[in-house]
């Protein structure tokens, strides 16, 4: 029994040892200051690749789904969140939309005991719901024609050259005179949506009376929330940017993620679901999905590439002494070990241990997780449990783009804000996640640890004997393929 | 006896392959009914079915005067009715504790039940803490059946409790199927036709995809030429391991 839980540590013991004895090698080849260099550029790499592969594995494992918009989701979690951060105009705009729409498409499960009782011919069922989503539709276009988020998302532009004075920015939207009918119009298509999911005339449908109220009070809360949403949607941008820089970055930091969570949900319900039969075509699907959101993002925010300025506890000018004079000074850079090193960047190592304990915690001791960890093993014997795996899958999609966004938005003061930021990062989550193994985040966490270090030591050799600096992008792979020759399931792996 | 499921001739696709051809059933409330088959019959099949796991094309399926075919697998299993697949499928990375932790349909179930379930499988209580891959074949066995029973189920889908048992473990596996069954309805697929025919009071025959025969399970017990035709094994050899 206690040879089996050894035997599952071996890799972890290995990888540490292998991780000693290089270190030892390297201190005593490169001495301190640039070994230490080195070591903390390796862990805010790895930090950045375990953010993109702690996503991928944990929805490869449960769903077999490969995440190939990951990148792309990380790149859209960086616009927005920097969006938020620099001129949230155009995010207080499109809120009370979404809201709106969210509000009352949630309304699905009070049309069903209505909707059923219909008679409608089975022959017109299909039909009737193939119509109402295209009237949903057409009603959401209506709602949002002529709305000009495009010259919105331009403020952007201005407003990166302004940082001085962003609220000359925040810039003048329609009144709401005018605006007032967008939200009801997209709200209504949102409802004939509902009306259309609830399957009308379809009888065999189970019809759930106990939680009515809980649908009811969602709906309110949600109405309430569009309410709110439209009334602040002049006053809100320039609170935002009147607020403490430091406590709006945070914000821009749940905004970020918390859109890409969204978006993630939006992604499945509606793309991946349909197709979990056929698994090649999520492949194709997930690739198109990640054009498309380098699209879209190019025709919002042009091609060019932002950069976002760092929160100001990251930016004071100076050099902290070490990191308790940081927390006082709140300098650009911090001295550890006799090397100057950006805070920022030990702001992102830091985002990426936060990421693995509460992955861990959330694994190991919620129910979710529980049920995570089940369905990674028999997703069927879940579901004749009584738990509804397809809604799990929903949850676990949207957790794992909301932190491949979280690491975008996070990386956007460290790394150009642009359309394909993401893609480069998606490549190593990718081996990151092979050599971890599918579906263990801690296998995740050593996978990008390795990886962090091994292009930044293979950077400095590069550099060291003026090799070409491809060595330290091959070094990743070579990992990996050694990996596979040992363990063809990865560290951790659990699949086959 | 009113019966609490019923299969009314229902087909069954795995793929292309055309496996339940007709079957046909009803499982009166509160029996223990038993079907039987050679490996193959689809025996499994018809179980997956009634919980939509392998839904069925064509046919009929009430459970409690619902209609269930076509829904889908949670609903169905959130209706009461509880699943033992075969090959003692638990979670192996999970705990004891987990794996019972994760079949209650409400808060509270398990800590209702524990009692209960520890009476019948004292082992359990025990191995509390440890993962399901620590467990010994007939310790995981006994999981899958507690498991099954954490929440409030009306029936009880029982895939070859016995299978790959050791004698001891298959007595204490039948009582503690015997005392399950004063609760509630059992439908039971055995291949070692001693267990089957001293737990079950009704019996189904399933014969490539189709319910063949039916009847009183002592009827069956006296009639060997049923027995080998349609399961091919004698009595005393102590049924079917595969």
């Amino acid at each position: 029994m206690r040879k089996d839980s050894l035997r599952q540590a071996v890799p972890a013991f290995v990888v540490a040892a292998l991780i000693l004895v290089l270190s030892l090698v390297a201190i005593r080849y490169m001495g301190q200051e640039s070994f230490v260099r080195t070591t903390l550029s390796g862990l805010t790499l790895g930090a950045l690749y375990f953010m993109v592969a702690a996503g991928l594995t944990i929805i490869f494992g449960l769903m077999d789904v490969l995440n190939f918009a990951h990148g792309a989701m990380f790149m859209m979690g960086a616009y927005i969140g920097w969006q938020f951060y620099t001129n949230p105009t155009f995010l207080f705009g499109l809120l009370p939309l979404i809201l709106a729409f969210i509000c009352t498409l949630s309304t699905t499960s009070l049309w069903i005991p209505i909707t059923t009782k219909w008679n409608v011919p089975e022959a017109w069922q299909a039909r009737l719901r193939n119509l109402l989503i295209l009237l949903g539709l057409a009603l959401m276009v209506l709602g949002f024609l002529k709305l000009d988020i495009l010259s919105l998302a331009k403020t952007a532009l201005v407003a990166a050259m302004n940082i001085g004075n962003p609220l000359a920015e925040a810039s003048p939207q329609e009144p709401l005179s005018m605006f007032w009918w967008r939200p009801v119009l997209v709200g209504l298509g949102g409802l004939v949506l509902a009306i259309a999911s609830s399957r009308p005339g379809d009888k065999t449908q189970i019809i759930r009376t106990e939680k009515r109220w809980q649908e009811w009070a969602k709906f309110g809360a949600l109405a309430v929330l569009t309410v709110v949403a439209v009334i602040v949607r002049e006053s809100g941008p320039i609170a935002v940017l009147t607020m403490n820089e430091n406590l709006r970055f945070v914000l821009a930091l749940i905004v970020g993620a918390g859109a890409g969570a969204g978006l993630g949900a939006v992604v499945e319900v509606s793309l991946i679901r349909p197709l979990y039969a056929r698994p090649f075509y999520i492949v194709l699907v997930t690739l198109g999905i990640g054009y498309v959101l380098r699209e879209v993002v190019q025709l919002l925010w042009t091609p060019v590439a932002y950069a976002m300025s760092r929160p100001p506890a990251f930016s004071q000018p100076g050099k902290a002494e070490n990191l308790m004079a940081w927390f006082s000074g709140q300098n650009v850079t911090v001295d550890i070990l006799g090397v100057t090193f950006p805070s920022y960047r030990l702001f992102i190592i830091l985002l990426g241990i936060l990421m693995l304990i509460a992955l861990a915690i959330l694994m190991r001791y919620s129910r979710l997780g529980m049920i995570i960890r089940a369905g990674v093993q028999d997703r069927n014997m879940v579901e004749a449990l009584g738990i509804n795996v397809r809604r799990v899958f929903s949850i676990v999609f949207s957790l794992g783009i909301g932190l491949a966004a979280l690491g975008g938005i996070g990386a956007a003061p460290f790394i150009p804000v642009q359309p394909n930021m993401g893609d480069a990062y998606q490549l190593q989550g990718f081996i990151v996640v092979v050599i971890g193994g599918m579906g263990s985040y801690g296998g995740a966490a050593i996978g990008a640890l390795l990886l962090g270090m091994a292009r930044a030591f293979g950077d400095f050799i590069a550099l060291k004997f003026s090799l070409s600096p491809a060595i330290a992008e091959a070094s990743t792979v070579i990992i990996m393929v050694i990996v596979l020759l040992v363990r063809p399931s990865g560290l951790f792996g659990k699949k086959d | 006896m009113e019966p609490i499921l019923v299969l009314d001739s229902i087909h069954t696709f795995i793929g292309q392959f055309h496996i339940l051809e007709g079957v046909s059933l009803e499982v009166p409330l509160g029996s223990i009914t038993v079907l039987l088959g050679r490996n193959g019959a689809g025996k499994t099949t018809t179980l997956k079915s009634i919980l939509g796991l392998t839904p069925p094309r064509h046919g009929k399926a009430i459970f409690d005067t619902q209609e269930i075919q076509g829904k889908r697998a949670y609903d169905i299993a959130n209706l009461g009715i509880g699943y033992v697949p075969e090959h003692r499928a638990i979670f192996r990375n999970l705990s004891v504790l987990e794996n019972l932790k994760i079949a209650e349909k409400n808060r509270g179930d398990l800590e209702r039940k524990s009692e209960f379930i520890f009476n019948l499988f004292p082992d359990l209580k025990r191995l509390y803490r440890l993962p399901g891959n620590h467990l010994s074949g007939g310790q995981q066995q006994m999981l899958a059946v507690a498991r099954a029973l954490v929440a409030d189920n009306k029936l009880l889908l029982i895939d070859e409790p016995s299978e790959g048992l050791a004698p001891i473990l298959i007595e204490q596996m039948m009582e503690a199927i015997k005392e399950l069954s004063k609760t509630t309805t059992i439908l039971l697929v055995e291949q070692n036709f001693i267990m089957a025919s001293q737990l079950g009071q009704f019996y189904y025959i399933i014969d490539d995809g189709k319910t063949v025969e039916r009847g009183l399970m002592p009827d069956l017990v006296n009639n060997e030429e049923l027995i080998k035709r349609y399961l091919g094994v004698g009595i005393s050899a102590g049924g079917g391991e595969n």
